[in-house]
């Protein structure tokens, strides 16, 4: 059985000793009353692919938009590469690529004028390049002339996943990067991410379990917007009855 | 300010590619032109009776019927600027990009001003037209232009300060409509109230502004007032979006 770590430490033998990408230290978010996040912490090493798994409405979304800089936390604490994210925002905005929920892109652009666009935003230097690495990394050069807004779903998520890579950030963070996929497609992109193998560090939020199952090496489970698991993946986890346990009955009982 | 450049040619790229761009520099085209040409007509008869006046002063500063469309194109070309990104869920890709939201409110602001002056351009033909057949005052054309230009950098801020408040263009259009259509009739006050109150709407309004640049009259007061309400409507649209981050 795989051994739930505890929330503040966590000791990977053989990764090298650098900061942590990601530290999130007792993360809060409230929206009114509902406290959407409570209390999370969590550390993602260097290369690592975690998934960040829980039901509809769990605070995935939110804990991402804060990761991200798109919201202000509540309260608590989130480094990205060593930087802190809440008093400089903006360096640490540059330190990763960011794929929203349901992929929104400018419709009325052709993918490589978006491309163009996001890559000037990210200050990256030789735009052309960058946007060619990206069109081909992503699957979509043959379609770099078409319009955005006429693409199929499938062709959008991967020209946000272009967007996402074009500054070669070390962290993707990716908000259900497979919903409306097909299987290949589907299959493609997790192949994708293996592929990133180390060189980047991805965060991945789903509530597809064969997904994290698939691509990830350790997974991080949240409930009501509090941690309730986080553990490294191995052959024998067997996620579903986990993901079942944790998620459902009395949510006092899934310590973090 | 790179980034603000950046934004600024995204959005004009983006409106000249909209269908928007074509019905509303048209029919503003047809709406002046009917303008311009009631006022020819009506200088040409009346001779006498218009005085000083012209068909180009009559134009930028002594008719209702200039303002009449801005107070619908305004909003129209406005609206979009940020509750067309927030209602297409791009506002959330600007706002993770490495760039502040001034920014943003910057660029948005820029394309803004593009978008209004390409609204004036063609209206030189008018001047053109009434120079060929009779003598200009080019200096008061010239203010005109100035004082056009600094309306518009007031109307377009509060267009963009609605805009970025808005959850929903249309909300942002009707938003803008009001404020606009409040500080345009406060002019009217002028001739209807007495006393401070008379001076405070004479300060306020847009007529007698552009009726005094079309006279040739730059009077600072109302150029400390446009770019006064155009500098507080951008900050307070930066506030706006930082404050959005905390909702």
């Amino acid at each position: 059985m795989p051994t739930v770590a505890s929330a503040d430490r966590i000791d990977y033998p053989g990764r090298p000793t650098r900061a942590p990408v990601i530290e999130v230290d007792a993360l809060s978010k409230r929206y009114g009353s509902r406290l959407a996040v409570n209390e999370v912490s969590f550390r993602v090493e260097q290369g690592e692919i975690v998934g960040f798994l829980g039901p509809n409405g769990a605070g995935k979304t939110t804990t991402l938009r804060m990761l991200t800089g798109y919201l202000a936390p509540t309260g608590g604490k989130i480094q990205i590469d060593g930087i802190d994210a809440v008093g400089n925002s903006i360096q640490a905005r540059a330190r990763l690529g960011y794929m929203p929920e349901g992929v929104p892109l400018y419709r009325d652009m052709r993918v490589y004028e978006y491309l163009r666009h996001r890559a000037s935003l990210k200050r990256v230097p030789e735009v052309g390049a960058a946007v060619d690495r990206t069109l081909e990394l992503a699957g979509v050069a043959d379609a770099k002339n078409r319009i955005v807004g006429q693409l199929s779903k499938g062709y959008r998520q991967r020209v946000a996943l272009a967007e996402a890579l074009i500054a070669d950030p070390p962290l993707l963070v990716l908000d259900e990067p497979t919903s409306g996929l097909d299987p290949n497609q589907v299959r493609q992109f997790r192949e994708l991410v293996r592929g990133f193998g180390g060189a980047k560090t991805v965060f991945l939020s789903t509530h597809i379990l064969s997904e994290v199952q698939a691509v990830c090496d350790r997974v991080i489970i949240i409930r009501e917007g509090r941690k309730v698991a986080d553990l490294t993946l191995d052959e024998t986890t067997e996620l579903e009855n986990m993901f079942a346990e944790l998620t459902t009955g009395n949510a006092s009982e899934g310590g973090s | 300010m790179r980034s603000a450049w950046v934004v600024m040619k995204r959005e004009l790229a983006s409106f000249f590619v909209s269908p928007l761009a074509y019905v509303v520099l048209t029919s503003w085209l047809i709406f002046s032109g009917i303008t311009f040409w009631i006022l020819s007509e009506f200088y040409a008869r009346n001779a006498v009776a218009s005085g000083a006046d012209t068909p180009l002063s009559g134009f930028f500063g002594g008719s209702a019927l200039f303002f009449i469309p801005l107070l619908v194109f305004v909003p129209v070309l406005t609206m979009r600027l940020v509750a067309g990104e927030r209602q297409a869920g791009t506002l959330e890709g600007l706002m993770t990009a490495p760039i502040s939201e001034a920014s943003i409110i910057w660029g948005k602001y820029g394309a803004a001003l593009v978008m209004w002056a390409t609204l004036w351009v063609p209206t030189i033909v008018y001047a053109w037209i009434m120079g060929q057949y009779g003598s200009v005052d080019w200096g008061a054309v010239a203010s005109s232009y100035f004082g056009v230009f600094c309306l518009g950098a007031y109307f377009m801020a509060v267009g963009l300060l609605m805009s970025t408040v808005a959850p929903t263009q249309i909300i942002a259009a009707v938003l803008s409509f009001v404020a606009l259509g409040v500080l345009f009739a406060m002019g009217v006050g002028e001739f209807v109230l007495d006393g401070t109150l008379r001076e405070v709407c004479a300060y306020l309004s847009m007529w007698g502004h552009m009726h005094s640049f079309s006279k040739g009259v730059v009077d600072s007061r109302y150029l400390v007032f446009d770019f006064s309400v155009a500098l507080l409507a951008v900050g307070l649209s930066i506030a706006v979006l930082k404050a959005g981050r905390h909702a």
